[in-house]
């Protein structure tokens, strides 16, 4: 449950979130007119950037970061930041290779299933240690599944992993059995950090809500068998890590890893360029082009696994089946759909929003992965057929050229909804209010938090949103969104919660799907379930797939050499399902590794200037007419 | 034979009629002496002609960013554009055109609600010397004190629905402490002079008082300072979009430079999506300052000429 760069968390069961795009208002509470001349002028650094860097000798991999990690808690985090920090300090069973995503031995070196499927051994290492010095053992593996499996916080980021478990063992010191309710591929890919029974059995429930796991939380948080440890945390400002010497596998070239936080991208760009920061993560495509061609500065275009949407409200229901919401009744008709999926224009999307970096999307599971099915047929754009399909199923245009439906009732106008936070997702919803006016459909556009934005998806006030998935190599997760059961529910006080099915698709035969591939181990016949699925929930208009965006990362080639990509080649060199680049990156071997190339070209900070410029005399026109007034008012 | 009466009525009307002329004419003659303020005048002229004839220049489907695919972004201006173009290929110079209705209403607009509760807030707490007065001069003093911009961002982000007249809402009933000070100032000032003492003493109702006597002599002032107040408006309306708070799909001055800002033109060096915007801004705002500057001069013979 990972949530993208301008993901907010989610207040309830976790839901891996994405959605690229800038983070249109960072900040809003900050002292207005300060803001205006800060961010219009150059990238202005976090004030503490100098006094966190480490000793001269000391090697330290400094990453420009725009996400802040929300908690250091496991159970609470959900920014792909969190994990990102997880994943340096914990360890897992079993690992996703860089090459594709393949299982690969973490913390067990080996496993094996019984002959029914019904029964996981799992041989844990006998050389893991924690960073405080005590061994890991197949106690603190049990320990860690336990606390999932009887909690319920616990249960928000992992619950999916051990729906089917059923008990989880130690043997010996080095042995976990697991015996499971019916047999699951997902054995292999079990993404639970293995905490320290000695720390995390002293937090009962009641403090777990609370408990920030960090280096002066009692007890000490973030003690782990990863290869690095969390020093020093400063919200908002920057996270330091230095090197874990109990760490099992080979010691990494690097001393430690510094995230420093920025406000904007166009920031995070300068202090690259100024050699402030070594890596540049999750840049926005148009400060990504200005650093094309830039001398020791390489800039990469990755293949991601995120992917934007546009939902309809299909009908939206309570799992029990009341209808609830406000959602127009054309939107229950696949034929309406589909005429409004000829009319989005997914290539000018890609080019308009992501400046190119991205390719037009069809189905849930991104191109990327092998389970990605992609159909024979893709909907076209095509204005006309839209048209075309509309006055056909008798949804006639009135006098004022707003189609009604057929019986002549309702006009068809839509409550359109994107996200405040991302530009992406604004710039989509005014291209598609101007698309579905072409086609006789108005509508009416709000914009809003993605906290609120969640809750309307609950409630089904709407009729259509933008927003985006990051889906996880393995596709269970992703292909659960589109089941019954995951519509929104009531709790006890009438309050409704959104479950993951934020499009009110429900077809039975999905859902059957959808168990057979959960239990289905043979790979390539799941990956066979999983694409008709795919197929069906396209081909049903479910979502609009608009775009599935590249990654945007750049770094100092004079400072390290060596970034590992997943999957190889194409993919994220940060940010990925493992860590494989902390852990091979190293300086390049020759010229000396200054890092203080100072290149930065003098246009934008001319322009920066003049503009700020133009506000200070604006400002200082209306301070005259302040004081102006003030001196008449003293009669 | 009697048709006198008449002609006598109709006679003091035109000579009322002509004395209006007469101080109207005065009036422009000494306004028009000020350099400063006709040149402020001119260029709110040209801006409110371009914010009227921006639909006739400009259709509208200029401004829709499905009917631009074909441009390109972030074009330097050329023939085509003489402006180049923003991040979704549409003509600046068009959106410029547009923007400038937005701008303009806003500013008269959240001026016209300043006006109106800074002059009944004025008068009211100047006339009123007992509880209501002082009350009314707390309520003055508290939006005084209150930092400007932080009020105006939390007031946006509470009422949450964006639009115009959110906005308009928003600056109008935080922009009127200034007017109300001056105006309670003024009302002071006019309820020392003798014939409101005689009102009073003849017996003339508070309503007849502040209406018929404290108005007229406060007008001039409030209409003078409203002018500065569109300035401000303006001004901060531009801050409020530039920091996300506008209307996204609202075209103003503000919400270009917000875009301009998010599309990384300060980066990339796309000056002429910047700067436009910026000079607008600037243009209007000193042509409100020096139109309202003159015209204090001109009313408030205290104030002297340039």
């Amino acid at each position: 449950m990972k949530v993208a760069n301008d993901g907010t968390s989610r207040g309830n069961g976790g839901r891996r979130l994405g959605g690229h795009g800038r983070d249109a208002t960072a900040g809003l509470a900050v002292a207005g007119l300060v803001a205006v001349a800060g961010a219009v002028g150059a990238g202005v650094a976090p004030a503490s950037a100098d006094e966190t860097s480490g000793s001269d000798d000391e090697l330290i991999f400094r990453v420009g970061v725009l996400q802040d990690i929300d908690n250091f808690n496991p159970f609470k985090g959900i920014t792909a930041a969190a994990y990102e920090a997880w994943a340096l300090s914990y360890d897992q069973l079993t690992g996703f290779s860089a090459e594709d995503f393949s299982p690969e031995p973490r913390l067990a070196e080996s496993w094996e299933q019984s002959d029914d499927g019904l029964t996981w051994t799992y041989t844990i290492r006998d050389d893991a240690v924690f960073s405080d010095g005590e061994p890991l053992t197949a106690d603190d593996v049990e320990y860690t599944f336990n606390r999932i499996l009887d909690g319920q916080v616990e249960k928000t980021n992992y619950g999916s992993y051990v729906a089917q478990i059923d008990t989880v063992k130690a043997t010996d010191d080095t042995t976990v059995v697991m015996t499971l309710k019916k047999p699951t591929p997902i054995m292999e890919r079990l993404s639970v950090p293995i905490l320290p029974e000695h720390i995390w059995s002293k937090i009962d429930d009641a403090e777990l809500r609370d408990y920030a796991n960090e280096p002066d939380s009692k007890p000490v948080g973030m003690i782990g068998s990863g290869p690095f440890v969390l020093e020093e945390a400063r919200e908002g400002e920057f996270y330091r890590f230095g090197r874990n010497p109990e760490y099992w596998g080979k010691q990494p070239t690097i001393d430690g890893v510094e995230y420093r936080l920025y406000r904007n991208a166009d920031a995070l760009v300068q202090a690259l360029k100024n050699g402030e920061v070594d890596f540049a993560d999750d840049l926005d495509a148009n400060v990504f082009a200005a650093l094309e061609g830039e001398e020791n500065i390489e800039a990469r275009s990755s293949d991601y696994y995120g992917f934007n949407y546009l939902t309809f409200n299909a009908g939206a229901e309570l799992v029990d089946g009341t209808p609830i919401g406000t959602g127009h009744p054309s939107l229950k008709d696949p034929e309406v759909r589909l005429a409004i999926h000829h009319a989005v224009d997914k290539e000018a999307l890609v080019d308009r929003t992501l400046d190119g970096r991205g390719t037009p999307g069809t189905t849930i599971i991104p191109p990327l992965y092998p389970e990605h099915a992609e159909p024979e047929e893709p909907v076209t754009f095509d204005p006309e057929e839209a048209n075309r399909i509309l006055d056909e199923a008798g949804y006639t245009r009135g006098s004022d050229d707003i189609r009604t439906m057929p019986n002549g009732s309702n006009p068809l106008v839509y409550q359109l909804y994107a996200r405040q936070n991302s530009e992406t997702s604004q710039t989509t919803i005014e291209f598609l209010a101007g698309w579905l006016r072409d086609i006789g459909i108005d509508s009416t556009v709000e914009t809003v938090s993605e906290g609120r934005l969640y809750e309307i998806a609950g409630e089904g006030t709407f009729d259509m949103y933008e927003w985006g998935w990051v889906v996880e190599p393995d596709p269970d997760y992703q292909l659960s969104t589109f089941t019954c059961d995951q519509f929104s529910y009531e709790v006890a006080n009438g309050t409704i919660y959104a479950g993951l099915n934020d499009a009110f698709y429900c077809d039975p035969e999905y859902d059957r799907l959808y168990e057979q591939q959960a239990t289905e181990l043979d790979r390539d016949k799941r990956t066979e379930i999983a694409q008709q699925m795919q197929l069906m929930a396209y081909d049903a208009n479910a979502y609009i797939v608009t775009e599935y965006y590249d990654y945007l990362q750049a770094w100092r080639t004079d400072r390290f050499t060596g970034f590992v990509p997943q999957p190889d080649p194409g993919g994220a060199v940060l940010f990925q399902y493992g860590i494989f680049s902390y852990l091979n990156i190293e300086p390049p071997d020759e010229g000396s590794a200054s890092g203080s190339g100072t290149e930065s070209s003098s246009t934008p900070m001319v322009v920066g200037g003049v503009a700020a410029a133009a506000v200070l005399v604006g400002l200082g026109a209306w301070l005259v007419v302040r004081r102006r007034n003030s001196s008449a008012d003293v009669e | 034979m009697s048709t006198e009466p008449p002609s006598v009525m109709l006679s003091s009307r035109a000579a009322a009629r002509a004395r209006r002329g007469a101080a109207l004419r005065r009036f422009a003659r000494s306004y028009a002496a000020h350099r400063s303020g006709m040149a402020g005048l001119v260029i709110l002229g040209l801006f409110a002609l371009i914010a009227l004839l921006a639909p006739v220049l400009f259709p509208a489907d200029m401004l829709d960013i499905t009917k631009t695919v074909q441009n390109e972004t972030l074009e330097p201006p050329s023939g085509e554009f003489w402006l180049g173009t923003d991040e979704g290929g549409r003509s600046i110079l068009a959106v410029l055109a547009w923007a400038a209705r937005a701008s303009l209403t806003v500013g008269v607009a959240a001026s016209a609600i300043s006006m109106v509760l800074g002059t009944l807030v004025g008068i009211g707490s100047g006339h009123y010397r007992g509880l209501l007065g002082s009350l009314l001069q707390r309520l003055t003093d508290w939006f005084l004190v209150i930092p400007f911009i932080p009020l105006v961002v939390v007031l946006a982000a509470v009422l949450g629905q964006r639009g115009l007249g959110t906005i308009v809402l928003v600056l109008g009933v935080t922009s009127w402490p200034g007017t109300a000070r001056l105006v309670r100032a003024q009302t002071l000032s006019v309820e020392g002079r003798p014939y409101l003492e005689r009102a009073k003493a003849l017996g003339g109702s508070d309503w007849h008082q502040m209406v018929r006597h404290v108005l007229p002599n406060v007008m001039p002032l409030v209409l003078a300072n409203t002018t500065l107040t569109v300035a401000l408006v303006i001004l901060s309306e531009t801050t409020l979009a530039f920091l996300g708070l506008g209307d996204p799909y609202l075209d103003s001055w503000g919400t270009m430079l917000d875009k301009a800002n998010g599309a990384g033109a300060a980066s990339t060096g796309a000056w002429w999506y910047l700067l436009p915007p910026g000079i607008c801004v600037i243009l209007v705002v000193l042509a409100f300052t020096l139109i309202g500057r003159a015209l204090e001069s001109v009313l408030d013979p205290r104030l002297g000429r340039d």
